[in-house]
């Protein structure tokens, strides 16, 4: 009889299966047909002004200058820039395609880097060096093998050899991809734990009412909630840490990249990215693995959906390649292409005239500025007012993390009243004051204390207890002296209701 | 094929060594100063953002005390909403480029002095009128200021340039206090003109070298 040993595998095995297990490349496909094709829309938005961003005619400011390391890269004249730049547009729509894949990103994913780095002030971001990181691996990757032109061609090629099982590679591009995302999220939980006032929902705050990304309309309504910021970020981070410890748990992933693709959506609609969000989810799909294709084409079978049909346009175009004469390689024809969008895109530059010098028969005009305006803009050193030193002034009842989590007018005996006022830094130390006011404008109570640099809120309590009775008041505040603001609050319920207070001692 | 599993081992172990450098050195803050490629592989999406929010203006005077806006005529590039492009330039890397970019790019008077100036004011007035009504319960009286932070040639080289609103005002809020304002008084850097270690080290070498008793310098 013979004994049965399991071997638990040992790290390096576990290691190598882990990069490279043969799959059939689709997770990596999909990603090729994605992310190049969101990475081009701001590319595209900037093909008209190639000429004012990227070349010698423009201002173009490079990253390495950020750090101060000069300007190492050549800034060409701008023919020569506009006839690049449409051969980078050029040569990703093909690794979209899958036209000559490789030959596409290894000349597109370098043009997309270049031209990033040119311009540190408004082309380059993180979400643009993700996608120059996913544009190198796919160069090195075999995504083209499904799903793609160069698949067609191919087939066809090999005629009745051609095998209907899909080809199988190593995993690591995928791995790599999935790997890049734990580090840019861990990174990012770094970031946010070393941020200050990212826990109490300032920095939140203050983001979402920036005007600096696209319009955020749902972001300007959570900045007034506090408790859901602090809520919000809190799960932020917890679920950045984890996600490398959860990626590739069997239902783990599931859930991760779950919580994934909703906070993306929501950095969409409460920070106003566009770009970026897209960028992360269409890497998502590294994660996808064979077994998962598997499993959606059979959901797409069962529920008849006509999957056939998003083959159509790569078939359409290997058609359209494969009429051209026998001696011209497909090589060939891809350059040809590439060729005549470079000539098109300096002649395009040329014809669009951004300068405007030949529709207006010369140079356009700087517009002149009222000399009242000018010089009200050149020589104004108005001290902040007091009330701008101050974002928010509210009573509540109740504190989550220091910071008021409900908003009142109206409190019954007993009940305890939190002024809180929130303070925009930088901002010197204050003494700030809290008043009551009665409806015949008499000041009941007054207390202040001192509000450190530092500090981004400072609260009052107050007990309604037995001093005051029902009817309507204000609560005041006050910094140097001056009023900022002020809310209203009405005490309700019956004085001989409350329990007799204790004497007082004296001795 | 051996050789292509052992550049994809090659390829793998440099990119996750990469990445792993990229965020140990961005916990522990350290060897990304001056080093460009660190932005490659540093995720840092999250960085901190202002209270006051901030706008660029461009004004140019001419000899005649004409003043012109300092802005493309052909349409300034928004690279990701309402705002230019000009307003994103954080580090102040672009404005001189700007200035000569478009000065040179339009027809105008000679131009004397350009100057560069900050608008800002309180996020809290970011917020549309119907949530301020909701949130703030009083009139929305909305308040720039603008702040003078160079002076420039029609080329867009500093003639003058000052701290930005947001330094000036850290620095307002450090200065003002009297104990600190005596300590700095007391402060006064002090040259000893009559002791230098350095002086006398040069001397001392200039002796053993020469056949003179070296500088007299009465």
């Amino acid at each position: 009889m013979k004994s049965m040993e399991t071997k638990s595998p040992g790290l390096f095995s576990s290691i190598r299966e882990f990069f490279f297990a043969e799959q059939a490349p689709y997770g990596i496909a999909l990603v090729r047909m994605f992310l190049p094709a969101v990475a081009l829309v701001p590319m595209i938005r900037r093909f008209g002004r190639v000429r004012e961003l990227f070349s010698t005619d423009g201002a173009s400011v490079q990253i390495f200058e950020l750090f101060g390391q000069g300007t190492p890269l050549p800034v060409l004249p701008p023919s020569f820039a506009v006839a690049l730049y449409g051969i980078m547009i050029f040569a990703l729509i093909c690794g979209v395609l899958g036209f000559r894949t490789r030959l596409a990103f290894l000349i597109g994913a370098p043009l997309y880097t270049y031209f990033n780095l040119l311009d540190a002030v408004s082309t380059m971001t993180k979400y643009s060096v993700i996608a120059a990181h996913i544009l190198l691996i796919l160069a090195v990757s075999e995504c083209h093998l499904v799903w793609s032109i160069d698949a067609v061609l191919k087939r066809w090629k090999d005629g009745r050899e051609a095998s209907a099982i899909p080809p199988l590679v190593p995993v690591w591009p995928a791995r790599l991809i999935q790997i890049l995302f734990c580090f840019i999220y861990f990174g990012a939980a770094i970031t946010k734990i070393q941020s200050h006032a990212f826990f109490s929902g300032e920095q939140l705050r203050y983001w979402m009412l920036s005007n600096w990304n696209y319009a955020n309309p749902v972001g300007e309504i959570m900045a007034t909630s506090t408790p859901l910021l602090l809520i919000s970020g809190y799960i932020t981070v917890v679920w950045e840490i984890s996600f490398p410890f959860l990626a590739w748990r069997p239902t783990g992933r599931y859930f991760t990249l779950g919580i994934g693709v909703l906070f993306h959506f929501m950095t969409w609609i409460s920070l106003g990215l566009w770009i970026f969000p897209l960028i992360c989810i269409s890497c998502y799909l590294a994660f996808l693995m064979e077994r998962d294709i598997v499993a959606i084409r059979r959901f797409m079978h069962r529920m008849r959906l006509p999957s056939s049909l998003l083959g159509f346009p790569r078939f359409a175009i290997a058609r359209a390649i494969e009429m051209r004469p026998a001696a011209v390689s497909v090589s060939m024809v891809w350059l040809a292409l590439a060729t005549l969008v470079a000539v098109g895109s300096a002649e395009a530059d040329y014809r669009f005239d951004l300068y405007g010098i030949r529709a207006n028969d010369g140079m356009m005009p700087l517009k002149k500025l009222d000399r009242e305006v000018a010089l009200a803009m050149i020589n104004n050193s108005r001290p902040l007012r007091e009330k701008d030193k101050f974002f928010s002034f509210d009573i509540g009842s109740m504190l989550v993390g220091g910071q008021l989590a409900n908003r009142k007018a109206e409190y019954g005996y007993e009940e305890t009243i939190i002024a809180q006022c929130n303070i925009n830094p930088p901002h010197e130390d204050l003494w700030v004051e809290c008043a009551i006011e009665d409806s015949d404008a008499r000041i009941l109570d007054s207390w202040g204390q001192f509000v450190t640099r530092d500090s981004l809120w400072a609260n009052f309590t107050y007990q309604t207890g037995s001093k005051m009775a029902p009817g309507d008041y204000w609560m005041i505040l006050k910094s140097s002296g001056k009023e900022i603001s002020r809310r209203p609050f009405r005490l309700t319920g019956d004085l001989g209701s409350l329990p007799p207070v204790a004497p007082l001692l004296t001795n | 094929m051996r050789l292509k599993r052992w550049a994809s081992v090659l390829f793998v172990t440099c990119y996750i060594l990469s990445l792993t450098w990229g965020t140990a050195a961005h916990a522990l803050k350290v060897g990304l100063c001056g080093n460009t490629l660190s932005y490659l592989v540093v995720w840092d999406m999250f960085c901190g953002w202002q209270a006051y929010d901030n706008r660029t203006h461009i004004v140019a005077e001419d000899a005649t005390g004409n003043y012109f806006e300092v802005r493309e005529p052909w349409g300034a590039f928004k690279p990701f909403s309402n705002v230019d492009r000009v307003s994103y330039d954080v580090s102040s890397s672009l404005i001189a480029r700007h200035i000569n970019h478009v000065i040179s790019h339009t027809s105008h008077p000679d131009i004397d002095r350009v100057y560069v100036v900050q608008e800002i004011w309180p996020k809290q007035f970011n917020v549309p009128a119907h949530l301020w009504s909701y949130n703030f319960h009083e009139p929305m009286e909305k308040v720039s200021y603008f702040h003078l932070t160079a002076i420039c040639t029609a080329k867009g080289s500093s003639i003058e340039s000052y701290p930005d609103w947001f330094n000036r005002q850290t620095l307002l809020t450090i200065s003002d206090n009297p104990r600190l304002q005596q300590a700095s008084r007391e402060a006064t850097p002090y040259y000893n003109t009559f002791f230098n270690p350095a002086a006398n080290n040069i001397q001392n070498r200039f002796q053993a070298t020469s056949d003179s008793h070296g500088l007299n310098t009465n």
